[in-house]
């Protein structure tokens, strides 16, 4: 190879690495200047700033509410994060590694949960364990009295329902590792004569615990920055956590972003932690994966007569998890007004609220606004990182500058990145805040980690002497990126895309602060209806909604499979 | 006969066509479109409001949105920082008090409005009164029998409702703020205070919803009773077959819901057209047919027991311009006991 043509080669690569850092740095860096620079600085009504003051850190540290929000902060996503490992680890394993029945129902909850807005599932149980759901019906009935079993709005009822939002992530991220653990070794317990429960505890654990703890601050994290859950069930019961004081201090009139901002850089800083952590863990994860993977599926354990026992709380977790929720559902969407379960209302229910959604205007626009907006975050993300991530993973010319820029946004909780990039776009002179232009900018800052990691594992997964070649045979970096790598890399961008499609369409923090009358989205609509008094449209919209999510989760599913990448890139 | 109907007919609808200006008509037309940020419930009255108007006027679309008023203002206020208007009207008071000081309320003194008592206008045009809110408790028929009814605001202190009343947290003059004036007003300044510590003993339940959300509450059975919520919404449901009543604890609560235009808004001719549709004789009895109170004393309401007169009973006035000058200091008062 002539030297030219290595200059030439390496010189294409920098450019392109140049580019694209731009772009990273533009979208990245504002949101979190302006967080900082709002959280020491006083500003008047229009948003200019005024001068520079300590006093909104000053009010968190002093404050009783802020504290009390820090620790309830806490102590709700640690509560969440052991309840979702527990039930989603405890269905990953009798999936994948048991011959328990009823897989396929595990399967069908995780792919439609994938699909279905949180906020959905949040006021459907909410409904449920709330003070006329059947719960407390059942017990007020058994025991004659008016007393609830349960109260929903309480710090119980908030990590009960977090903890089943995130189980189904956790058993599809448990079950890949549980997939790909050693079998050998479980092997041998069993033929030394161990009990199932022995070999559970003594192997299978030990092996899986590095994948696990990083899960666990993974969903830690998720859940500290939790916000469909705080605002619809704790704050009815006066229970503050982080992300409800954020978005409190932000909606009141005048909005206190100082205050809001001095939160956010808490809480990022909080994150900024646990992510250092979490990135240490999932490394060690990696080296036992490489250790131990193996090219066949381990033969599963057999339960005995404890199979139908493993099959009843499979069938149960389906039940919490998807049916009762839907079920749910439809029972708002059939009702004129909200009542408990029972036969005396058979005779109310009607299509009414389907009738409506179908026909008063505003719905098509917000589904096709909700798609677009989506889909182009989505698309614009993978052509991003498709080059970041390939550039980052062959320790290309400033690879680890590109990778630190493209997963920056890691640190921000939703609602923060929402309060940031609100006050960005507010104060550039450009047509951006008020269109859908600001809620698709949003997603893009927010979910280009992921995007980040499903093409630095599909990177990692293709052998550079394929590309060596290319450059051998005379190809330039630009030939070799649109035939060799663009082509092998096209399962994992696809998984990509379709994870990100997905993910946008269900979260609300980010988008709540950001959208306007005129460009809404899905989940900000979802909840605003439920605030606004529209529970029956609601939950007839969200059912029809759910559907169509679900045959794209369905296909997210399949190319995941297919493109030997699991949901993380993991 | 036959002649004298077509005649009638004929005359309604020239007295119909004349009361705007047709100059106003046209230039509406020619912007298309009317964009309103409502506080109002959508499938209750924004909806057959809207219809009404575009059945009027074909060609000209109107949107909406409805928050509450402070998120409302809210958008408005960052619309205008980004100098990226999207609405053209407004309705609330509560949206109403922090734009008329951000300076973005336009003056506009509706012809239909020349009519209505003083009392419904501003003097310099930035607001007229649509319709009107009687605020009281509602209470689920199947839970609270008739005897154990609140008959009078000092029986809500009944040990028997603690935690059981639920409210709206919307900090409006409809809401928890123009609960705490209605207190005090009434009371007085020292029992008032008195009733309002003793009130918030009561631990009531804070629902980060509309008043709409907390009746709905109420019909499920989730609290036997809300306060802070429109007798009119209680009757639109009770027709529905809900199990749900209002007390006619006295003086009730009476506020006016105020509507504005926008300064510098996109389309302002096709807002001010629409302002003066909701005022209308037409726009009026849109309201009353959807059992909303209209504002224009000549219009009936249509379950006429929801308005004092005939309904017999006593409501205590918060104009909009005590709203304008106090909401901040009935918040305040609010926060130092209730939070």
């Amino acid at each position: 190879m002539s030297g030219a043509l290595t200059w030439v080669r390496q010189d294409m690569r920098r450019v392109i690495a140049a580019l694209v850092g731009i772009v990273l740095a533009v979208l990245m860096l504002p949101p979190l200047w302006i967080l900082l620079q709002d959280s020491v600085t006083t500003t008047n009504a229009i948003g200019d700033v005024t001068g520079f003051t300590a006093g909104h850190f000053a009010k968190l540290f002093t404050d009783k509410d802020a504290l009390r929000s820090i620790w309830n902060s806490l102590v709700f996503a640690g509560g969440s994060t052991v309840l979702s490992l527990v039930a989603g680890g405890v269905l990953a394993w009798l999936v994948e590694r048991t011959n328990a029945p009823f897989k396929i129902l595990a399967y069908l909850a995780t792919i439609v949960s994938l699909g279905t807005p949180y906020i959905l599932h949040v006021i459907a149980w909410l409904f449920l364990l709330g003070k006329v759901g059947p719960l407390n019906d059942i017990y007020r009935s058994v025991t004659g009295g008016t007393d609830s079993l349960f109260n929903v709005n309480s710090m119980a009822g908030m990590i009960l329902i977090e903890g089943f939002l995130w189980s189904p992530l956790v058993f599809l991220l448990l079950g890949s590792t549980f997939r790909a653990a050693n079998a050998d070794m479980e092997e041998a317990a069993r033929m030394s004569g161990a009990t199932v429960l022995q070999t559970l505890r003594r192997v299978s654990l030990p092996l899986a615990m590095p994948a696990i703890l990083a899960l666990a601050l993974f969903v830690f994290i998720r859940a500290i920055g939790g916000f469909e859950v705080p605002a619809l069930v704790g704050m009815p019961g006066r229970i503050y956590v982080l992300t409800t004081d954020v978005y409190e201090a932000t909606i009141v009139v005048p909005p206190d972003l100082g205050y809001a901002a001095a939160f956010s850089v808490v809480m990022v800083l909080i994150v900024a932690v646990l992510l250092y952590f979490y990135s240490r863990l999932s490394k060690n994860a990696e080296k036992y994966h490489s250790v131990t993977g193996k090219g066949f599926r381990p033969r599963p354990f057999d339960l005995g007569k404890g199979r139908w026992i493993a099959g009843a709380m499979i069938v149960a977790n389906f039940c919490v998890v998807l049916l009762l929720p839907m079920i749910t559902l439809l029972w708002m969407a059939l009702l004129p007004f909200l009542r408990s379960f029972s036969l005396a209302a058979l005779p109310m229910l009607s299509l009414k609220n389907f009738r409506t959604v179908f026909t008063a205007p505003g719905y098509v626009e917000l589904a096709t606004n909700s798609l677009l907006v989506a889909a182009a975050a989505a698309t614009f993300i993978m052509a991003i990182t498709a080059l970041a991530g390939w550039i980052a993973a062959r320790r290309g010319p400033g690879g680890w500058l590109l990778d630190q820029l493209a997963t920056l946004s890691l640190v921000f909780p939703g609602i923060c990145l929402g309060v940031a990039v609100m006050e960005v776009y507010l104060r550039v002179p450009l047509p951006i805040y008020g269109s859908l232009w600001i809620i698709a900018i949003a997603y893009v800052i927010r979910f280009m980690p992921y995007g980040m990691r499903y093409v630095y594992s599909g990177v990692l997964q293709l052998h550079h002497e394929l590309e060596e070649a290319a450059g051998v045979a005379g190809a330039s970096s630009l030939t070799t990126l649109r035939r060799i790598v663009a082509p092998l890399l096209s399962p994992a961008i696809v998984a990509g895309w379709l994870f990100i499609f997905l993910v946008a369409n269900k979260e609300l923090a980010i988008a709540v602060l950001l959208a306007s009358p005129g460009s809404q989205v899905i989940a900000v609509s979802i909840f605003d209806q439920w605030v606004n008094g529209q529970g029956g449209e609601l939950a007839a919209f969200g059912l029809i909604w759910t559907v169509l999510m679900t045959a794209i989760a369905c296909l997210f599913f399949v190319q995941g499979r297919r493109g030997g990448t699991d949901v993380f890139g993991n | 006969m036959r002649f004298l109907l077509v005649l009638a007919l004929l005359l309604s609808v020239s007295a119909r066509a004349a009361s705007p200006d047709p100059a106003l008509v046209d230039a509406a037309r020619k912007e298309g479109s009317v964009v309103w940020y409502s506080t109002l419930i959508v499938n209750q009255i924004v909806r057959p409001m809207v219809d009404a108007f575009q059945a009027k006027y074909p060609g000209i679309e109107v949107k909406y949105s409805r928050a509450s008023g402070s998120d409302t203002a809210l958008k408005i206020i960052n619309e205008a920082r980004a100098r990226r208007g999207a609405a053209d009207i407004f309705d609330g008071s509560s949206t109403l008090v922090p734009l008329i000081e951000a300076g973005l309320v336009a003056s506009y003194k509706p012809r239909e409005a020349e009519d209505y008592p003083a009392v419904m206008r501003d003097k310099d045009g930035l607001w007229t009164v649509p319709n009107l809110f009687f605020l009281t408790v509602g209470y689920n028929t199947n839970l609270v029998k008739p005897e154990d009814r609140p008959k009078t605001w000092e029986d809500l202190l009944d040990p028997r409702w603690k935690g059981q009343i639920a409210w709206t947290n919307d900090m409006s003059s409809g809401g928890p703020p123009g609960f705490v004036n209605h207190i005090l007003s009434v009371m007085g300044e020292e029992k008032g205070r008195d009733y309002l510590r003793r009130f918030a003993a009561q631990q009531p339940v804070t629902i980060p919803a509309a008043q709409r959300v907390v009746l709905d509450k109420v019909i499920s059975g989730e609290y036997p009773l809300g306060l802070m919520i429109f007798n009119y919404h209680a009757a639109i449901s009770a027709e529905q077959g809900a199990p749900v009543g209002w007390l006619k604890l006295e003086p009730l609560i009476q506020t006016m819901n105020t509507m504005s235009i926008v300064k510098d808004s996109p389309h302002p001719n096709a807002a001010r057209l629409f302002v003066e549709f909701v005022l209308s004789d037409e726009g009026q009895k849109v309201m009353a047919a959807n059992n909303y109170m209209p504002a224009k004393p000549t219009i009936q309401a249509r379950i006429p027991e929801l308005k004092p007169e005939a309904g017999h009973f006593t409501v205590k006035i918060m104009t909009t311009d005590d709203v304008r000058a106090h909401l901040a200091q009935w918040t305040a008062t609010f926060h130092e006991f209730f939070r």
